[in-house]
């Protein structure tokens, strides 16, 4: 059947750049072993699976560039294998505790296989989960995009530079990864203003992503809603994120995640489990911590944690089918439904964060999985479709200026510039024009190998203290000592190396130290930063 | 009120931030020569943060804070207009421009739907439960 509709499925991978090589076990880097666990390996054995059996996957997928340098951080990768490892030995321990209890040895068994599949998978690839996606992408299965550097909100910052430096470090950065251009831009936070426009074109960037009330918001006539994508006055594709496909994902209440058959997350051994037991799969700290085995399913709304029931991994699959049809059969209804008003099919856009699938929604890569191979089964009138193709493929968009939006809560900054959180800026805005001046003054001089080694990592540290993430967790009062201390450190790095320069008094082997630790970007160019930019 | 552990470089700096379609946000740094004068009494401790419409340089909206509050939330004078600010302290009865911002655009307001589920924020809402 011919399609009368075209499915674009985005996935947003991101974490902050989290890297402790001086620490046997650091909590934060725990955020990145669980989501390759369970989210980048289940989302990639799919992927691999459905393009082996023929079916395109034809998804999209961000990495953000401090995820890519985290998945191509060689200790990292070992200390993940040792994550791993550790949880097949107490996952060993479990199968023998689990004895004379079905229910909980048929879980136990099951999350064997996730950590054993993960191991697999890694060593297929040598640790470098880059190479997988790569070659995906190089088979046209999957489109890979990127998005800032450091995935700071670019309308918070307002010295052009900055908004320059983080695209052109990023647009550096895939060509180094993924040995082509990005074509595509995913906006950090969907936080998008006019005046990027200009940056995105000069960085070479094809198309971006915006939120559903960016056209809303548009002065320009837009009658195709978010069913159709447009372009910005000066060419840059924009794609608008459809609300409602969003809504059956994300909604922790009216979304599919809620089911009571799916895993509760918050629900785990790490808290539930005999102390002494466990203690040797805690971190160093000896403090109790999510150890990733959750026994236990949502059960219902409101159930209290203790009263959860557990898990049934087949029962959970049964879900997935039925919500993989419910989400098709709604987009059938939007297809139809556009179709018989417009005679014209449209252009469905569902972005997502990646770690939501596997992570947060355990049962996420199943019900991704599912959706694909429906669509061929049933031989639905739907496509997938991917960024670059469909603009090729189309006719030329009607133009539009998408209006100042962001996908965070309230649809603004708000969630990035509040009273719990707005203290940072001075130090972000003052690492930032301490960069951009000490840029400008260096820019055209032949540096000495020391002085442009402290430069760089000065545009390292200025990069990272920009992360959007540093706001958010202060927001959402999650790890918020961290995100301070991993701010204030960056802010307070850059300003003092730059001084240093200037002063011709760097201190060597603390710069090596930083140089080990924060080692994203490792072709940067201090120069990106400068008020007339080489690049 | 949450805030750095450890001080910045004593610069002179006004920056205006777009945070919705109601707000701006604003900070602002002194150099060390004018804090003192703060501190010494040579300025009078309110500033004064006025917005202008960037299109014309038309006054918008004032507002006082006191100098070392050093942050603070301005109205959104007219939906989408750009805006920049300036900053004034009053010294012999008169008030003395010191700094001018960057411009900003707020975003215009759209017809929220109330259903509408924004980003991971509800899952990671749902960790302080």
């Amino acid at each position: 059947m011919s399609s009368r509709g075209s499915l674009m499925f985005l996935l947003h991978a991101h974490l902050p750049y989290v890297n402790h090589p001086q620490d046997s076990s650091f909590l934060e880097e725990n955020w990145f072993f669980e989501a390759v666990v369970e989210t980048y390996v289940p989302l990639i054995s799919a992927l691999e699976r459905l393009s082996a059996e023929g079916i395109r996957p034809g998804v999209t997928i961000s990495i953000s560039p401090t995820l890519g340098a985290m998945l191509e951080n060689e200790a990292l990768e070992n200390k993940l294998q040792l994550y791993v490892e550790s949880r097949l030995e107490l996952i060993e321990k479990e199968l023998t505790r689990a004895q004379g209890d079905p229910a909980l040895l048929r879980t136990v068994r099951f999350y064997q296989k996730l950590y054993e599949d993960a191991a697999v998978l890694m060593h297929r690839y040598s640790g470098d989960l880059i190479t997988p996606l790569k070659a995906l992408q190089h088979a046209g299965q999957i489109e890979i995009i990127t998005t800032a550097a450091t995935h700071a909100v670019l309308p918070l910052l307002s010295r052009p530079e900055a908004v320059r430096a983080q695209l052109a470090v990023a647009a550096d950065d895939y060509m180094d990864r993924f040995n082509r251009k990005p074509a595509g831009f995913w906006l950090p936070e969907c936080a998008y203003e006019p005046r990027l426009n200009s940056y995105l074109k000069l960085s070479g960037f094809n198309y971006i992503f915006t939120e559903s009330h960016s056209v809303d918001l548009s002065a320009s006539s837009a009658p195709s809603g978010v069913y159709s994508p447009y372009l910005t006055p000066n060419g840059v594709g924009v794609f608008a994120r459809d609300a409602a496909s969003s809504r059956e994902v994300w909604s922790s209440k009216f979304g599919y995640p809620g089911d009571p058959a799916y895993r509760e997350f918050y629900r785990d051994l790490g808290y539930d489990g005999d102390y002494e037991y466990i203690r040797p799969y805690l971190g160093s700290d000896g403090v109790r911590r999510p150890l990733g085995l959750k026994y236990h399913r949502i059960t219902g709304a409101g159930t209290d944690l203790a009263a959860k029931q557990y898990y049934d991994p087949e029962a959970a699959m049964a879900r997935v089918e039925a919500h993989a049809s419910d989400f098709l059969a709604r987009r059938m209804k939007q297809t139809e439904d556009f179709y018989a008003a417009r005679g014209t099919g449209p252009l469905i856009v569902s972005c997502y964060d990646a770690e939501l699938f596997g992570h947060w929604w355990f049962e996420g890569p199943a019900f991704l999985e599912k959706v694909i191979r429906k669509i061929r089964q049933e031989r639905l009138p739907l496509q997938f479709v991917m960024p670059s193709e469909y603009l090729n493929s189309c006719q030329e968009p009607p133009e539009l200026m998408p209006g100042v939006s962001s996908w965070g809560e309230n649809g603004y900054f708000d969630p990035w510039v509040n009273e719990t959180n707005d203290f940072i800026y001075p130090a972000v805005y003052s690492a930032t024009d301490k960069m951009i001046e000490t840029a400008n003054r260096f820019r055209n001089q032949d540096v000495p190998s020391l002085s442009a080694r402290a430069l760089n990592q000065a545009a390292r540290e200025t990069l990272l203290a920009q992360s959007s993430d540093w706001a958010f967790l202060l927001y959402i009062g999650s790890h918020a000592e961290y995100a301070k201390s991993r701010l204030e450190d960056h802010a307070s790095n850059a300003v003092r190396l730059l001084a240093e320069v200037i002063e011709k008094k760097i201190d060597e082997p603390a710069l090596a130290e930083l140089e080990q630790k924060n080692s994203v970007f490792p072709r940067l160019d201090f120069r990106v930063f400068a008020s007339v930019s080489k690049f | 009120m949450p805030g750095l552990s450890r001080p910045l470089p004593a610069e002179d700096r006004l920056v205006l931030l777009p945070k919705n379609p109601g707000s701006f946000f604003v900070f602002w740094q002194l150099s060390a020569g004018r804090s003192e004068a703060f501190r010494s009494s040579v300025f009078q401790p309110e500033i004064e943060l006025k917005l202008l419409f960037s299109d014309d340089n038309s006054p918008a909206s004032s507002m006082k804070f006191p100098w070392q509050a050093g942050r603070g939330y301005l109205p959104v004078p007219a939906p989408g207009r750009t805006c920049q600010a300036a900053l004034y302290a009053f010294r012999n009865g008169a008030w003395e421009k010191l700094l001018d911002s960057n411009q900003a655009a707020p975003p215009c307001a759209a017809g929220m739907a109330e259903d509408r589920a924004y980003a991971s924020l509800e899952f990671h809402k749902k960790v302080l439960q």
